[in-house]
């Protein structure tokens, strides 16, 4: 059994989230970085879409039993007490009556802790599951870093900004002022909309760019409402959804065709 | 029908009206479009998302007005009670019996959810009670509000901020994660609303 000491900023138990019921009104939810929960997963051999944590900062685990972590997407001050020290994407085996806790975050938005078996939420406390029978990883992951360049297609209303909106999107730099499980809040150059009318609500993928009035882009991540009513006008390549939903508040996107 | 692009895993199919979009989305889905991961209809689009492998030859929109849904049907009661009623029949120029009578004796249609899960657009609301929504929309509407706005009528899943006008609350529940349907009210059912 895990005590969760601490949640911290934004932590929670999370798997790869759901789809096919966008129709009801629920988006896919799980991992902000998929990727990142997955590759966490498959470093202490579990199957890629098991339970774990995703944290801001300030997740403090406390283990009642000897317990295989690991810790992937952003790399973060990490410090144990009463156990061996964990790094990023190195599988690591805490003893009985270790706690972990994660600090700040260095280069990213969200840091990911798996737990070889799996995590069952209940209160605050988290059931560890069967062993997944299937080894653990014995190198450390290579790290390499997300690009910072995010390729972009048309989106279905990219005709409801000015003529030069997308060149602006694809030269300018563009600084992300919040995160969250919803979305991602850009501030560069001011796009304009020609059209001011209000749309009908719409459906939205994860990684629709919608342009409210104001011209400041919010790219939509796991946890978005399935429609909306601001004109999508580019969406994010689904290959490039990472270095999205791991900008942290200050850093900065260039977007691409 | 205009089909529009959206990146390489979805399209945006935008047709003429509501009732053409609710025949096509439940034709879609009734179909089961292979490579397709969701079908989410709005008030004039329908989205495809798909795996990549999605044949967009097949989206061809349906006729309005076939009967293609299920014959699924759901009574909501509902306490009067809703701090917006008498602005609303102040408004609509009704007495408040009267918002209520037309209200709860409409026979509604839900046309698609969004916004929350489980949160329905119901059409089907008299239009003598077609208002704008608030001005200024609420922080804080409770959990199970039944509520109306321009053309839609809806029930309000969980406590959330909203613009829509109040009348009511029910103690049906909306959203159950772990039923299938996890949602009450699903894209075609047919919805009344009763005086408890």
């Amino acid at each position: 059994m895990i005590r969760v000491v601490s949640w911290g900023i934004a932590g929670s138990v999370v798997d790869s989230g759901r789809t096919g019921r966008a129709w009801l009104g629920q988006s896919r939810g799980g991992a902000v970085d998929v990727a990142s929960l997955a590759l966490a997963n498959r470093l202490v051999g579990n199957s890629e879409a098991r339970a774990g944590l995703e944290s801001s900062g300030g997740l403090v685990l406390a283990f009642d039993e000897p317990t295989m972590v690991v810790l992937t997407g952003a790399v973060a001050e990490v410090s144990v007490a009463d156990g061996h020290p964990v790094g990023w994407g190195s599988p690591v085996v805490l003893p009985a009556g270790a706690s972990l806790r994660i600090g700040r975050l260095l280069d990213g938005a969200r840091t990911y802790v798996a737990v070889r078996g799996g995590v069952t939420r209940t209160g605050e406390t988290l059931a560890i599951g069967a062993d997944p029978q299937t080894p653990a990883a014995t190198h450390p992951a290579a790290r390499t870093p997300l690009p910072s360049t995010v390729r972009l297609w048309p989106g279905p209303r990219l005709e409801w900004a000015a003529a030069a909106t997308w060149a602006q999107l694809t030269t300018s730099e563009f600084t992300v002022t919040a995160t969250s499980r919803v979305g991602v809040r850009l501030s560069g150059p001011v796009l304009r909309r020609t059209t001011l009318t209000e749309l009908p609500s719409e459906g939205m993928v994860e990684g629709a760019l919608q342009l409210p009035p104001d011209g400041h882009p919010i790219i939509m991540l796991a946890d978005h409402p399935t429609t909306g009513g601001y004109p999508v006008i580019a969406v994010v390549d689904p290959a490039d959804l990472p270095s999205v939903a791991q900008a942290a508040a200050g850093a900065n996107l260039r977007f691409t065709r | 029908m205009k089909l529009l692009p959206y990146g390489p895993r979805a399209v945006l199919a935008e047709l003429d009206s509501l009732a053409e979009v609710m025949a096509t989305a439940t034709a879609w889905r009734a179909a089961g479009l292979p490579g397709a991961i969701e079908i989410v209809p709005a008030a004039r689009t329908v989205l495809v998302v798909h795996d990549g492998t999605l044949d967009t030859a097949r989206l061809v929109a349906a006729e309005p007005g076939v009967a293609l849904f299920d014959a699924q049907s759901v009574t909501i009661d509902v306490d009067y009670d809703g701090s917006d009623l008498v602005t609303v029949a102040k408004a609509s120029g009704l007495s408040v019996d009267a918002v209520v009578e037309l209200h709860s004796g409409a026979v509604y249609t839900v046309a698609f959810c969004g916004f929350m899960p489980g949160f329905a657009y119901l059409v089907g609301l008299p239009p003598a009670l077609h208002l704008p929504r608030r001005v200024t929309p609420r922080t804080r509407v409770p959990a199970c509000s039944v509520a109306i706005a321009a053309e839609f009528a809806g029930v309000y899943p969980r406590e959330s901020p909203g613009g829509w006008h109040l009348l009511g609350t029910t103690d049906a529940v909306l959203w159950n994660d772990d039923a299938t349907p996890p949602a009450l009210l699903t894209p075609g059912t047919t919805v009344r609303f009763r005086q408890r």
